[in-house]
């Protein structure tokens, strides 16, 4: 499924377009132009060419999904509802941050929860996902400046991965099974789940500092 | 810098960026990382590797009008696309400000014991019971033991029980089995978020006595 790998990523539109400006603070990739302008300008061409590139990877993260109650007849929904929250929340983008696709993934998983819990909940709901990832209005602290150099190297250590990780991170991330189901799933003790989880994010180098968190199996 | 010395298990902090904790669970974390540098640093890393794996995944082919449809309903949206301010400063985490600001104020705090206060919160789920606890400065609770999960996050100054001190942004998993007996701190009053799963079970031999009054509501 993974087998071709098309070349989508940021960074390498960045390198390849622009390398004069990689060592600044500023992200110039494609994407995050892009999103930028739609956030400035309201700028409908932009959106269109987001849209063109993200509708297809989110329906088939839509389509991944192997929530209890999803059925494949919301991707479509799913899309729509993100690439709208896209154009409404555009503004707030801030490029310094994170790149354009992992501000949109963001986007796409609160929406993907926001309509899980809409579907099987008749009783109101005060909290919606993003509330959850509200972030202190504060100037960006200087490690969030490093963050641009850390997309790199998961970009890069992605492919590397061995497969019984990749699998695990697929379920996590894509399918939406929390580590407990995972392990369930797969016939795998919970504590196995959670080391090759462990030793994927390690070889991706993204653990901030490993020794500060006890490992609690 | 921070002195939060106790944190979500990693893999937690891995399921909330996947977006697979339950509610009362994401209102912890998230309240945790009001205070936690150190966690929303990893998760905006964690974040990246999730759209790392979205952005591998073989494009699906998208219905023609779908962008049409998106672009008319667009037109059709309210002029104000403001961004969301947090509305009025709160000292708390912005979805435990966001339920209190749901709930009828002032906070609905009732009795538990001499020292503690309760107010609980309607968060649409019921698996836990998400509350404020209130220590009274010095106020001891009873010695406890736990049936089910709980979760606490310190909001606002400190507690203490026979293995540590918590404080502010400090993250606790209790599990079924765990007994201990907190104590507020001297210096002043002592506010908890917790999501509890099951009630718990006081230590004392007459603590049966206490079971109706300990009973939980989650909602």
């Amino acid at each position: 499924m993974l087998g071709i790998k098309i070349n989508y990523s940021d960074d390498n539109d960045e390198t390849s377009v622009r390398p004069a400006v990689v060592s600044s603070e500023k992200r110039t990739d494609q994407w995050s132009v892009l999103l930028v302008s739609v956030g400035e300008n309201r700028d409908r061409k932009a959106f269109a060419q987001l849209f063109a590139h993200f509708a297809p990877l989110l329906k088939s993260f839509a389509e991944a999904s192997r929530h209890e109650g999803w059925f494949p007849g919301l991707s479509e929904d799913l899309v729509q509802e993100v690439m709208i929250k896209v154009w409404q929340k555009a503004a707030g983008y801030k490029p310094e941050k994170a790149s354009a696709t992992t501000w949109i993934y963001t986007v796409a998983r609160n929406c993907r929860i926001d309509m899980l819990r809409r579907k099987s909940n008749t009783q109101h709901l005060p909290l919606e996902n993003e509330d959850f990832w509200h972030e202190p209005d504060e100037e960006t602290p200087v490690s969030l400046l490093r963050q641009k150099r850390s997309e790199d190297k998961v970009q890069a250590s992605l492919a590397q991965l061995p497969k019984e990780q990749d699998e695990i991170l697929r379920k996590v991330y894509l399918e939406g099974k929390s580590h407990a189901e995972a392990s369930e799933e797969l016939g795998l003790p919970l504590g196995t789940v959670k080391s090759r989880v462990r030793l994927a994010l390690q070889k991706m180098q993204i653990l901030v500092a490993p020794e500060f968190r006890e490992e609690i199996l | 810098m921070s002195s939060i010395k106790h944190h979500p298990s990693r893999a937690m902090l891995v399921d909330f960026s996947a977006g697979n904790l339950g509610t009362a669970e994401s209102i912890c974390v998230s309240a945790h990382l009001h205070f936690c540098d150190q966690c929303r640093n990893e998760l905006m890393r964690l974040d990246q590797v999730a759209s790392k794996l979205m952005s591998e995944a073989e494009p699906q082919i998208i219905d023609e009008d779908l962008f049409d449809s998106v672009m008319s309903k667009i037109d059709a949206l309210p002029e104000c696309t403001k961004i969301r301010k947090s509305d009025e400063k709160s000292e708390f985490p912005y979805p435990v400000a966001k339920l209190i600001a749901e709930t009828k104020s002032p906070l609905d705090w009732r009795r538990m014991s001499s020292s503690v206060d309760v107010a609980r919160f309607h968060t649409g789920q019921n698996k836990y019971e998400v509350a404020l606890h209130r220590i009274c400065a010095g106020g001891k609770t009873p010695h406890h033991g736990h049936n089910g999960t709980e979760f606490t996050v310190v909001l606002k100054g400190s507690f203490s029980d026979e293995q540590a001190v918590y404080s502010e942004g400090d993250f606790l998993l209790r599990e079924p089995g765990d007994e201990h007996q907190p104590m507020g701190a001297q210096n002043g009053e002592c506010i908890c978020l917790s999501a509890l799963a099951a009630p718990i079970k006081l230590s004392s031999p007459l603590g049966f006595l206490m079971k109706p009054w300990l009973r939980i509501n989650p909602m």
